[in-house]
């Protein structure tokens, strides 16, 4: 609703953003606008609040796993990687090494297309249709292999499951993958084309200093795209990490198209990480031995909180297990929350309203992250 | 630079599409896809298992039209596809693999009962 106000100056104004604007996803900016600057922006979530936490209260870890994928609908297999991962700690589970390579490539396959969305909602924001409609594109290819392997193409349906994998990887699902790649860079490169509109529309705006990005909490590209090398993979190694040899891209401007340039060597970085895992692929079990199909809390009693560096940032699970069959109390902390609330709000001051869209997607929001 | 773009433009010309003509052609889908349900009344033991594990509670164990009941006297599992998330923990859990997830995913209806797969159906 526009609401002119009438004490002010004639050319004030405040309207919503959101959440039926074709670029917006399910999230909506109130902007206060004098003339066609934005004077203030306030973050209005809420639209697709799920009640994840209390839900994962109410049922067992086997059923967690699968409502873990929802948490993002863009990276759900490296959701289900960060739940697997608090159940394996209560639970004491030994992961089989081949289960731990499954699971890296897959949660670096998932980070590669939800980079994918990335560029083609920047794209959708600017006006760019053609970039959308490649990015989409591509990334349905890897969707093809994901479906595959875990037998749905966006929602794995906890195929990362406590205790290693629900299932080994089919055959020759190894030459799928490697044959993907050159698919990948090509699309890679795609979007790193030297786009005039492209660069007319990203480059110098909504910069973030690298202070102002450690003060309110960025994580990820966007913290990466300040200067600050910072990746949990890196940093805090989890499953095989500490084994592979990658490189953490940073760059210094702050700006918006910095953070999506890192986004882009990134997948660079996840395609070395693919072809050195599967390259060690070891052989065996893909299921700790122990593991019963229902899986209750009824032995486990402590908390645990783990993170890991999901496609937007620092994702993290906070569980409690207190011998119950069900978890205590369940935590999630989404790397989008903090990008879309005080650093968007603080991001949308004083710009022209025709930044908003590109500022907005260069956030690489996640709105059913943010509400969860 | 500008140059590439073109060249771009040319390739895409005599390069297939990356979609397919639906009703005509179809991709070929994965024999792991999760879809619906398929039930062998025959081999199940009436264990409850699948109805217990069942994160949407989308499969409740009923009993079998009456007509039927001598034959099959125990209560059989009914999966209501509306409900359902295709996690396939009920097809893991089944200890006598009596309940499959084929692939087959063409749901559409105009009929809501449709989407309730019934254990047997009286004849």
């Amino acid at each position: 609703m526009t609401e002119i106000n009438e004490q002010e100056i004639a050319g004030d104004f405040s309207m919503y953003f959101g959440p039926a604007h074709p670029g917006s996803g399910n999230f909506s900016i109130k902007v206060e606008m004098r003339g066609e600057r934005v004077l203030k922006a306030t973050a209005d979530p809420g639209y697709l609040h799920r009640g994840f936490e209390k839900l994962m209260e109410y049922r067992e870890p086997m059923q967690n796993a699968v409502l873990s994928d929802r948490v993002c609908v863009l990276e759900p297999l490296q959701w289900n990687l960060v739940h697997a991962e608090a159940v394996d700690y209560l639970m004491d589970y030994e992961v089989p090494e081949r289960a731990k390579y499954i699971r890296v490539i897959l949660a670096e396959l998932s980070r590669i297309q939800s980079h994918f969305i990335w560029y083609a909602a920047m794209s959708l924001g600017t006006g760019f249709m053609t970039g959308f409609n490649i990015a989409i594109g591509y990334r349905d290819y890897i969707l093809d292999v994901l479906n595959l392997i875990t037998g749905g193409r966006v929602y794995p349906a906890g195929y990362i499951c406590p205790g290693g994998v629900r299932k080994d990887l089919p055959e020759k699902a190894e030459n799928k993958i490697l044959e993907l790649l050159p698919k990948i860079e090509y699309m890679r490169k795609f979007a790193l084309k030297q786009n005039p509109a492209w660069l007319a529309r990203f480059k110098e705006i909504g910069t973030l200093t690298k202070e102002e990005a450690i003060k309110f909490g960025a994580v990820g590209p966007i913290l990466r795209g300040c200067g600050v090398e910072s990746d949990v993979r890196r940093d805090d190694p989890y499953e095989i990490y500490d084994e592979l040899e990658f490189d953490v891209p940073v760059m210094d401007e702050g700006d918006a198209y910095a953070r999506f340039t890192v986004g882009m060597q990134e997948i660079e970085e996840s395609m070395k990480i693919i072809t050195q895992s599967i390259d060690r692929l070891p052989k065996g079990e893909v299921k700790t031995p122990n593991l019963k199909p229902i899986v209750q809390f009824q032995k486990a009693e402590g908390e645990i909180y783990i993170r890991n560096e999901l496609s937007r940032g620092e994702g993290a699970f906070y569980m409690v297990a207190t011998g119950q069959k069900t978890p205590y109390r369940v935590k999630i902390r989404g790397p989008s929350f903090t990008h879309m609330i005080p650093i968007l709000e603080h991001l949308l001051t004083d710009v022209a309203y025709a930044d908003v869209p590109a500022i907005y997607w260069s956030m690489y929001q996640c709105p059913a992250d943010v509400d969860r | 630079m500008k140059l590439g773009i073109v060249i771009e433009i040319f390739k895409n010309v005599f390069t297939k599409p990356m979609t397919v003509l639906f009703p005509f052609e179809r991709i070929e889908i994965p024999e792991r896809n999760r879809g619906e349900h398929e039930f062998n009344i025959d081999t199940c033991i009436s264990c409850g298992a699948c109805a217990r594990i069942c994160p949407n509670l989308a499969i409740k164990m009923i009993e079998v039209p009456s007509e039927l009941r001598e034959k099959y006297p125990k209560t059989y599992p009914q999966v209501d596809l509306g409900k359902c998330c295709f996690c396939a923990l009920c097809e893991d859990i089944c200890p006598k693999g009596s309940i499959k997830l084929t692939t087959n995913f063409y749901f559409a209806t105009f009929d809501k009962d449709d989407t309730i797969l019934y254990p047997v159906k009286a004849e």
